[in-house]
């Protein structure tokens, strides 16, 4: 009851509702899902709208937003596919050579993003909107076609399985990331600088420092996150990241990360990813399930997630009665 | 100059737009002195104070510190350079814990960016210790700011600069949401302070506290310096004459007093509380043409009292009569409605919209009155705004500049004249003066006097002791949410207030 309540009054309590909400009706629809190889192929493909949730999170924390997250992950691996070459063993150094560049150039995307919002002082939301045309129209130069190869290694190291899937490795990494930095400075300032800006600007800290390190942050967890969506589709696609944009900052409000900044964590953001995929999940079931056509999908994806945005209020109003 | 100054403004002028907050301003600061900076709400005090501390470039003037010429571009270089300063507008960040708060952008530093925690709480207690005794249980290291009362709040705003350990520390109104107990204790820790051999600037609106802990005083007038003091060969007239321009009238004390006590007819509001949040079993009534005082230490259910008359604390076990018909607010719109008004005691976190302009601030509450037809009529409502901004003698450029823009004490003007736009029945008033000068205290207690004799019930909380004594018919002392004293006519003195505050039986041969 007591821990009950205290998971309640958690930031991240509706991801973690909504998750188990969309286990428990998996687990009655489609109890294949949880058979160990199927798992963990679903883990694989959830990982990159987790890092791009966790980017979004670092962000959103520190008073912004980023629009373009979606169109970074594209161009950043293109940027990847491109360097591999068509062979499948190109060597360490095209194989490295070309992961590294990728998440350069998803970490440069993001600082000039930073570099817009914090020291020309553009609104986040334009700017990063703006943005997103930029690198969505260089990732169709950089790759006008789907196409292009992932080296074996590469593709091989994703789906390694080490007493866990590697996806899961990946999460706890990130979480013991994430544990180290709420340990530092870096991280007071972040919330600080969300917080309450004046207070950290006569605190002596960079507003400005602080914000463009948040987005370029963001920018460098997505360029991992392109290199995991890389080496499991193993091809090139410039318009793949779309719709992850949307996404994250729907894992980012359901996990319970204040859209003003300053307040939340990206826990309840890997909760939301993970949760915004299982109703999308449940989704397709029920549209499968009750024969409906498939033009419905799209109306009800949609309407899910308004819901789930709106949830917080709706929680934060039953929470209020004593 | 013989003695060498540890801190000196030379001619530092500052215009924001049409508005000149600071004209060739100067002032020094010696080692081991306190020295009051002086002035009437938007004479410049504030600004000055940015100045010093690197939060706002100064357009001409120099800053010396210890003899050398030193340009802040930012708050970093100037803490750095030994300087701390106390903001009027707290300048906390409500989601992080009082420790974090105290340190950040100084944190003890351990290897690989983390913050040395073990260190940061050892020193956190140190300081939490200065004031433990002075302020609430939840005034420890882990709580968040934002949870933590206005008092103790500035509390830990003060501590946040002395932990800088600075040369010169600088404390623009610190005071000004204390109670006698904490401020108490702030002046013998500036003793202190000053022993050691840094400099304090003091900015304060209360007299008293002037001729308690400073030596020397700069006052300023519309952003220039008119005279430079010192405390032990000045009066209390003298300052106020130099802060006013006017020649030394009786400014404070109020004369609003009524000369005779209130008749005791039926009572206009009265309360009953059974059990409530921080309230237990009280009683209280307030008579048409009454200023009620509450008084006591902070934190003791005064605030909650207020918010319970206003229905901004539903849930409790109580009852309300006003003019004898019980009611029942569940919301302060209901209350609204029924003629009360409320003036909240945290101006930047409950009375103010900072991001929208003089005029909204003022008319947010009673837009409704100034309709014709389904258009707001703007002109009859500029027109009764700026006779408010008259009445009160706010400072400010237009009435569409942003209320941010607005000196502290000229922002409180605005919460208050707002609710008088509306001609309550019942003003509620938690600690109003809050940051006000002389001269508008004054204005404010002659407006307090018209009220009261149109009828108008007026409950009071203030934290200073000074205003319930010479403002109040009556003063019910509070302590730990019940009426520990009613004080009225001969019984109200400074020595039973305080008492009652403390909770201390009367000493019978302690009275005349
Ligand atoms: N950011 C700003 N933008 C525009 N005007 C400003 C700004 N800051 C201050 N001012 C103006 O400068 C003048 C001086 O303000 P300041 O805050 O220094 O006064 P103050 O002496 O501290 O007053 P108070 O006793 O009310 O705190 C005021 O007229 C104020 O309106
Ligand atoms: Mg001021």
């Amino acid at each position: 009851m007591t821990l009950l309540r205290r998971l309640l009054a958690q930031p991240y309590a509706l991801a973690l509702i909504l998750l188990i909400l969309g286990l428990v009706v998996t687990a009655l629809f489609q109890p294949a899902f949880f058979t160990p190889r199927t798992f963990a192929n679903n883990l694989r493909t959830y990982l990159p709208l987790i890092l791009l949730a966790v980017g979004q999170t670092v962000v959103v924390l520190g008073g912004g937003i980023d629009l373009s997250l979606g169109a970074i992950l594209t161009l950043s691996s293109v940027v990847m596919v491109q360097a591999f070459g068509m062979e499948a063993d190109p060597g360490p150094l095209r194989t490295f050579g070309g992961v590294a560049l990728g998440l350069l150039v998803g970490t440069l995307a993001g600082a000039v993003n930073g570099f817009c919002v914090a020291y020309l002082r553009l609104q986040p939301i334009i700017a990063t909107f703006a943005t997103s045309f930029i690198w969505g129209g260089l990732a169709l130069w950089v790759l006008p076609q789907p196409g292009g190869n992932v080296p074996t290694v590469l593709q091989d190291f994703v789906r390694a399985y080490f007493l866990m899937p590697f996806s899961l490795w990946a999460v706890l990494a990130i979480l013991l990331a994430w544990a180290w930095f709420l340990g530092t400075r870096w991280a007071r300032a972040l919330y600080a600088v969300g917080g309450n800006p004046q207070a950290a600007f006569t605190s002596g800290l960079s507003v400005e420092r602080t914000r463009l390190g948040a987005y370029a942050a963001a920018g460098l967890l997505t360029g991992l996150g392109a290199f995991f969506l890389t080496a499991d589709i193993a091809t090139g696609d410039p318009l793949i990241g779309g719709p992850l944009t949307l996404a994250s900052v729907v894992a980012v409000v359901i996990g319970g990360t204040r859209l003003s900044g300053g307040a939340g964590g990206i826990v309840g953001s890997i909760l939301g990813a993970v949760a915004y995929y299982l109703l999308k999940n449940v989704v397709a079931l029920s549209v499968f399930n009750f024969n409906l056509s498939p033009q419905w999908q799209t109306l009800i994806d949609g309407t899910v997630i308004v819901l789930a945005l709106a949830a917080p209020g709706l929680l934060r109003l039953v929470r209020r009665q004593p | 100059m013989s003695e060498t100054l540890l801190l000196q403004a030379q001619r530092v002028s500052k215009r924001y737009g049409a508005t000149i907050a600071l004209q060739e301003a100067s002032f020094g600061l010696r080692k081991g002195e306190v020295h009051a900076l002086l002035g009437a709400n938007g004479s410049g005090k504030s600004t000055l104070a940015k100045v010093v501390a690197g939060v706002v470039a100064p357009d001409g003037g120099e800053i010396w510190l210890g003899g050398q010429a030193v340009r802040f571009r930012n708050p970093l270089e100037a803490r750095a350079a030994g300087i701390a300063v106390v903001y009027q507008e707290l300048s906390l960040v409500e989601d992080l814990s009082v420790q974090d708060n105290l340190w950040l952008g100084h944190e003890p530093p351990a290897r690989f960016g983390r913050v040395d925690a073990r260190a940061a709480r050892a020193r956190t207690e140190a300081l939490l210790g200065l004031f433990e005794d002075v302020a609430g249980p939840r005034f420890a290291p882990e709580t968040l700011a934002g949870e933590l009362p206005p008092d103790e709040r500035q509390l830990v705003e003060i501590l946040k600069a002395v932990s800088l350990e600075p040369r010169v520390l600088v404390l623009d109104e610190a005071t000004a949401s204390l109670d006698g107990r904490q401020v108490e204790r702030l002046f013998g820790l500036v003793g202190e302070w000053k022993a050691r051999g840094w400099g304090i600037v003091i900015v304060t609106h209360r007299m008293e506290e002037i001729f308690r802990v400073a030596d020397r005083a700069t006052v300023l007038r519309n952003g220039q310096v008119v005279g430079e003091v010192r405390i032990g060969e000045t009066s209390r007239e003298e300052l106020i004459g130099l802060i006013s321009g006017e020649a030394s009238r009786a400014l404070h004390s109020a004369e609003a007093r009524a000369s005779a006590p209130a008749r005791r007819t039926s009572p206009l509001l009265s309360l009953r509380v059974r059990r409530g949040r921080k309230l237990r079993g009280l009683e209280l009534e307030v008579y048409p043409g009454e200023i009620l005082g509450l008084g006591g230490l902070h934190g003791q259910g005064q605030s909650e009292l207020l918010l319970s008359l206003f229905g901004a604390l539903p849930g409790q076990d109580l009852s309300l009569r006003l003019e004898g018909q019980p009611r029942a607010f569940r919301h302060p719109s209901e209350a609204m409605r029924a003629g009360l008004a409320y003036v909240p005691g945290d101006r930047n976190r409950e009375g103010l919209l900072a991001a929208r302009s003089i005029l909204e601030n003022f008319l947010l509450p009673s837009w409704k009155s100034y309709h014709r037809g389904p258009l707001l009529d703007l002109g009859q409502a500029r027109r009764a705004a700026l006779e408010v901004g008259e009445k009160l003698k706010l400072k400010f450029g237009a009435l569409d500049d942003r209320v941010t823009s607005l000196s502290g004490g000229n922002a409180q003007k605005v919460v208050l004249g707002k609710w008088l736009l509306r001609s309550p029945r019942v003003l509620l008033l938690d600690d109003p003066t809050k940051g006000i000068d002389v001269g508008a205290k004054a204005e404010f207690y002659q407006l307090l006097a018209e009220l009261r004799a149109q009828g108008l019930g007026v409950v009071f909380y203030s934290s200073d002791d000074d205003e319930l004594l010479s403002l109040c018919d009556r003063v019910l002392v509070l302590l730990e949410g019940r009426i520990t004293a009613e004080l009225s006519h001969a019984e109200l003195t400074r020595d039973r207030l305080i008492r009652a505050s403390l909770g201390v039986k009367e000493v019978v041969s302690g009275e005349p």
